[in-house]
Parts: structure tokens; sequence; C-alpha cells
């Protein structure tokens, strides 16, 4: 551990967000009134759709876009009417952003120079963030001669050589092509372990969420579905939403009707016993359903539809009572040459939703 | 390489579609230029009826000639403060209309219209606007009577061209200006505020780095373009006066030529103008161009 590493940790402040709102005019609604509490050093993705709010959250938090209402506090200093500058928060953008006409120790040295900080001070600080990130030999080199990962780098050296208390970035990753894209993300879980700063991530891919996070804010319209570690989100999905956003392929989500004393489907097959009674929308992941085998729910028939066959398992899609299910099952299962299923849905891994408001029935499962 | 096979079947076509460009070019253009230089080696008669080889005496003749240099140092004058006033002038209105700020948009319109008027009729305007008499400064004067008097005062007269000039090269280097800002990104501004540079510091260590290809064009097109578009502006405002005070090596040249019928005089300048255009231009490619960087 180096001083760049400690200083960072040390400055890392938490983040309030209360009842802030952003509304470009009384119809178009982007964030209604939010509250959220980004604990100090924790490395917090938000998640969501495009157009969910998501960029606007972090913007309001840099200082890049003026907020409509309600307070956002760093540490505990309240931050909304202040300059970008006086937040204390550094950004990596999605296209880098890197200054082209700069050398990658420029780029890196800006701020400071800005700050007015001393030149061998300066030499000395980006020398150390340079060496951390693997960015000593290309010092000298304009972003134009550099590679997307390299940019990447430099990019989040610039943000992390002033120490700021909060990191924040924006989709760094989609610019990035499938290997460079998880090497990235290997990379910024590692920094994150080393430097320990207030994170806060936006993306739309659920993969780098549920790898990176030490919690996922799931936005739907500008509203939190869910604010939790990705294993709970994953496991106890809050709302439809979050149970289709999340997985791949994503939770079956099929209507049910309670009898009372059973869950039907559509087709009148039960698929569960409870006491309950009216719509329900049930959820099962795709590699919870049993095929053929036994275990501790009910059997329901389903007509195969196709298979897709991936190598480490294949990805079954079937028809049961009119709705589309997809069954994750380990692969070299005898399944190939046959029409009709027999599924098992075991008790212990439904989910159940409220047909109407879609968020999750508690202690339903 | 992809040939020109590729393109056009017929291996003519290229050049008769290039032919009426090249015949005005040609006609127009070569032509003239290479009489001038040649005209510049002989003696010319001002009536037709031959000409006689006389080598370099010419040029002996005009360079020895005291009003040649004023003509030339006047050039030069003109050519610095109009050209740099024609792009700074711009350029502080492209930052400004990039900003976005109060009545950027009708002005971004309002500043393109000066581009459809000829030079000529430029001239007739600012005759008209800095007239001591019934212009824009007519009240200054009868506050300190004879302060503005472009008639009498040489400088004042400069000083109308050079106002004329830069009023004229507003449009084009406005709009390549702007264009250069707008294409920079604003992700780019957001991270240089990010970094916690003001509005003023973003102009200076993002935004002009960025529109340096922008600012080269219009530098080098201004400076050539000073030295022989002021002919229309002196020809219908200041006719070279007062006492020679604005006379340019254009005009000088269009004077010995068509009213003192000193042709072959009028050619060896036009020669040794062009020449002077040539390196100038080859100078700022040497010296500005190579440091420019147009990757984005």
């Amino acid at each position: 551990m180096n001083a760049i590493d400690t200083a960072i940790r040390a400055a890392a402040a938490s983040i309030t967000v209360k009842g802030l709102t952003k509304a470009y005019d009384p119809q178009t609604v982007v964030i209604p009134p939010m509250d959220v509490e980004l604990k100090a050093g924790e490395f917090t993705v938000v998640l969501g759709p495009s157009g969910c709010g998501k960029s606007t959250l972090l913007q309001m938090i840099a200082g890049l876009e003026r907020v409509s209402g309600g307070k956002i506090l760093i540490g505990t200093r309240e931050v909304q009417d202040l300059e970008p500058k006086h937040r204390g928060c550094a950004m990596v953008f999605q296209n880098y952003a890197l200054y082209p006409h700069m050398t990658v120790f420029e780029n890196m040295a800006y701020s400071l120079k800005v700050a007015g900080m001393a030149k061998a001070e300066r030499a000395e600080r980006v020398a150390a963030v340079a060496k951390m990130l693997g960015l000593a030999d290309y010092l000298h080199r304009k972003p134009g001669q550099l590679s997307g990962g390299q940019r990447q780098r430099v990019a989040i050296g610039r943000a992390i050589v002033r120490e700021p208390g909060v990191l924040l970035f924006d989709e760094p990753l989609s610019n990035l092509d499938a290997q460079l894209r998880h090497d990235m993300r290997v990379e910024l879980a590692d920094l994150h372990r080393r430097i320990g700063a207030t994170t806060v991530f936006v993306t739309h891919d659920q993969v780098e969420a549920m790898t990176l996070a030490d919690r996922i804010l799931i936005l739907n319209k500008g509203r939190i579905e869910q604010f939790d570690t990705p294993k709970a989100i994953y496991h106890h999905p809050a709302s439809v939403f979050v149970a289709k956003f999340i997985g791949a392929p994503p939770m079956n989500i099929l209507p049910v009707t309670g009898d009372g004393s059973a869950l039907r489907l559509a087709d009148g097959q039960v698929v569960a016993h409870a006491p309950l009674t009216g719509a329900f929308q049930l959820g099962i992941r795709p590699e919870d359903i049993v095929v053929d085998g036994k275990a501790d729910g009910h059997a329901v028939k389903a007509a195969l539809r196709f298979r897709e066959d991936l190598g480490s398992h294949s990805v079954l899609a079937a028809d049961l009572g009119g709705s589309i299910v997809r069954i994750a099952t380990p692969f070299g299962a005898d399944i190939a040459d046959r029409l009709e299923l027999l599924l098992n849905f075991p008790t212990s891994r439904l989910h159940l939703f409220d047909a109407a408001t879609g968020r999750a029935i508690p202690g339903a499962q | 390489m992809t040939s020109e096979s590729t393109l056009f079947s017929n291996r003519w076509l290229p050049v008769l579609l290039v032919s009426p460009f090249m015949l005005l070019i040609v006609l127009f253009f070569y032509v003239p230029i290479f009489q001038a230089f040649y005209w510049s080696f002989f003696l010319e008669q001002p009536f037709g009826g031959g000409s006689m080889f006389v080598g370099f005496d010419n040029f002996a003749r005009v360079l020895s000639d005291r009003e040649f240099w004023q003509a030339g140092w006047r050039t030069i004058i003109f050519m610095v403060t109009a050209s740099s006033l024609a792009v700074l002038i711009p350029l502080i209105l492209a930052v400004a209309a990039d900003r976005k700020i109060r009545l950027s948009l009708p002005a971004r319109n309002v500043l393109v219209w000066p581009k459809g008027v000829a030079g000529a009729s430029i001239g007739v305007v600012f005759a008209f606007v800095f007239n001591p008499f019934v212009g824009l400064l007519a009240p200054l004067n009868k506050a300190f009577p004879g302060i503005w008097a472009p008639g009498i005062d040489g400088t004042d007269a400069f000083i109308t061209l050079i106002a004329a000039h830069v009023w004229s090269g507003i449009p084009f280097n406005f709009v390549i200006l702007l264009a250069g800002l707008q294409s920079i990104p604003r992700t780019m501004h957001q991270a240089a505020a990010m970094d916690g540079a003001g509005p003023w510091r973003r102009i200076f260590d993002v935004q002009l780095p960025l529109i340096m290809p922008q600012l080269f064009l219009t530098l080098v097109l201004e400076f050539t373009e000073s030295i022989t578009s002021a002919f229309a502006l002196i020809d219908t405002i200041t006719h070279g006066g007062p006492g020679g005070a604005t006379t340019l090596l254009v005009y000088k040249i269009y004077k010995d030529g068509f009213s003192g019928y000193d042709l072959s005089g009028a050619s060896t300048q036009t020669a040794i103008l062009m020449v002077f255009v040539i390196l100038l231009t080859a100078a700022q490619f040497v010296f500005l161009g190579r440091r420019i960087n147009y990757e984005r």
C-alpha cells in the first residue's frame, strides 16, 4: 500500500441523498423525490435500463447537472449548490474524455495544476498513480497513441490522482470489446479493494453490477426498485422489474391464481400449495427448474419449443400454459428429441409477486 | 489506392469534367501571372508596340523606390493588424455563441449575412459609416472638433480600412471557428469542469487547443486575403489617400499600371508581392502547421 492508497481511503466520504428530484418541466420528471445513503468506501452500482435516470443521478452528484429539489450531502457537507470542483468528486466518462492535445502525464496532472500544486509534487503524485495503473511507460504519449484499455486506465488515473472523496463512473466499460471489458472489470474490482474510494458506478450491464458492487441500486423510471447486495438482489428480488432485470436468461414470470389452497397456472395445473386467494405473478429462475427429476415441488407438463446449446449448459424454452418458460439445464440432459417435458418447480425457489403492483409478497417464498 | 478507371469508365471523362474550371483558372490566373513575371523582365511600351528585354533593371528600379517600400510596409501593418483582428473578433463571438449566451441564436444568423456583401459595397457603406460629418463618429467631432478626420489624417483613414476589412471577414471566420468549437464533445467540458477548471480557464486549456486547425486555417486565409482583397475597400473608401497613407501594395500596383501606364513596374511589383505571399504561406505551414494536432 502506498501513499495514494492511504490518502484516498482516508478521504472516502459517504453520500446522502435527501428528497432529491430532477424535472425539466412539470411534465418531464426524470427523478421523483429520492432518498438514499451510500456508505463511505462502498462500491455502489446504479443499474437500470436506458432512460431510467441513472446518469442524471450521477451528474447531479458530480455537479454537472442542477438539482430541481432536495439535498445531496457528501460526508456531512451539503453540496447540491456547489461547483463541481468544490465537491471533491472525480469522474470517469464513457468515452474517457481525455484531452487529446495533452500527453498522458499532462492529462493526469491537469487537475493538480489547476489546483495550483507545485510542479515537483505533481510529478510525484502522477508517477505514483501511473505506477499503480501500469502506465509508467506511456506518460509521454498522447491519448491517440493508446489502446482502448490504456485510455480507460488514463481516465481512471486522472480521476484518482486528486485523491477524491468520491469516485464516479459513467458507463466506463461500454466502449470496450467483450474481452477487454472483462479484464477491466477485474482491474476495477482490484483497484477498489486497494484504494477503497467511495464509488458510484453507473451501468446498464447486470454482469458489471453483480461482479463489482457492494450494493446495487436498481432504478426504474427514476424510482428506486431495490437497493441491496448483489446476492440479496439475485435471491430475493423486491419486484418483478428487478427479477426480470437480473440474471441471464432472466427469471421466468408466470401468471398464477390462488384458490385458497393451491396456486394454479393459466391452464389449471397446480405448481404449489399455498393458502392464498387471487391473482399473482410467480417467478422462478431458469436454473432452479428441475427437468424430470424429483424435487419438493409439483410436477407440471410443458411442451418443448427449442433448445440452445451453450456448451457448459443448455437453455430450453418450453410452452407452459401459454407462457414461455426458460430452463437452464446441465449439458448432456437427454431431452434433445422429446417434445413433452415434466418440470418440477422446487417450492423453496419460488418467488411470488403481487399481480397489480409487481412488488414481492414478503414471506411467500 | 483505387485507380481512376474504377470511378470513370472513360479516361478522358474526368479531364472533360474538370476542363471548364481549369480553363477559367488558366485564363484568369496562370496566364496573367505568367505574363506579369514575363513583363517584369521587359520594358513595356505604355500604349502597346513592342517591348525590350532589360534583365533585372525593373527590379532594381522598383526596389530602390522609396514609395514601394512605404507601400510594402503599410501592406505588412495592414496584414498583421487586420488579419489578427479579423480572426480574434470572430473567435470571441464564436466562443460566446458556443456558450449559448443570451441572443446567441439570432446573433449567429445576423453575423453570417455580411458574407453576402461584395467588397466594393462594404467600402461604400463604411465610407458613409465613418464619414466625419454624418457618420457614427460625427458626434465625437462635435465635442472635439477635428478628432476624427479620415480625409486628412492618414491614421484615421487606415483605421477605417481595417474596420471595414475586419467587418467583412467576420462571417466566414465566425462560421469556421464556431463549427470547430461545437465539434468539441460535451464531456470534454465536463471533464475539465470536474478537474476544477472554470469557464475562462477552459477556453485557454481546452477549447483553443482543440480548435487549432480551424484557427490556423482562418489565419492563413486571412493573411493572404488581407493583401489582395483590400483593393476594393481602398478604391471605394480612401483611393489610397490622404497623402498616400492608405496606398497598400495592391493599390499602388493598380495605380502604377493603369493610371501611370508603368506596366513593367506594376508587373515587377506584382511578381514581388506574389513571391512574398507564397513565402509567407509556406512559412506559416512550416512553423505553425506542423505543431497542430489534427487528432481528436
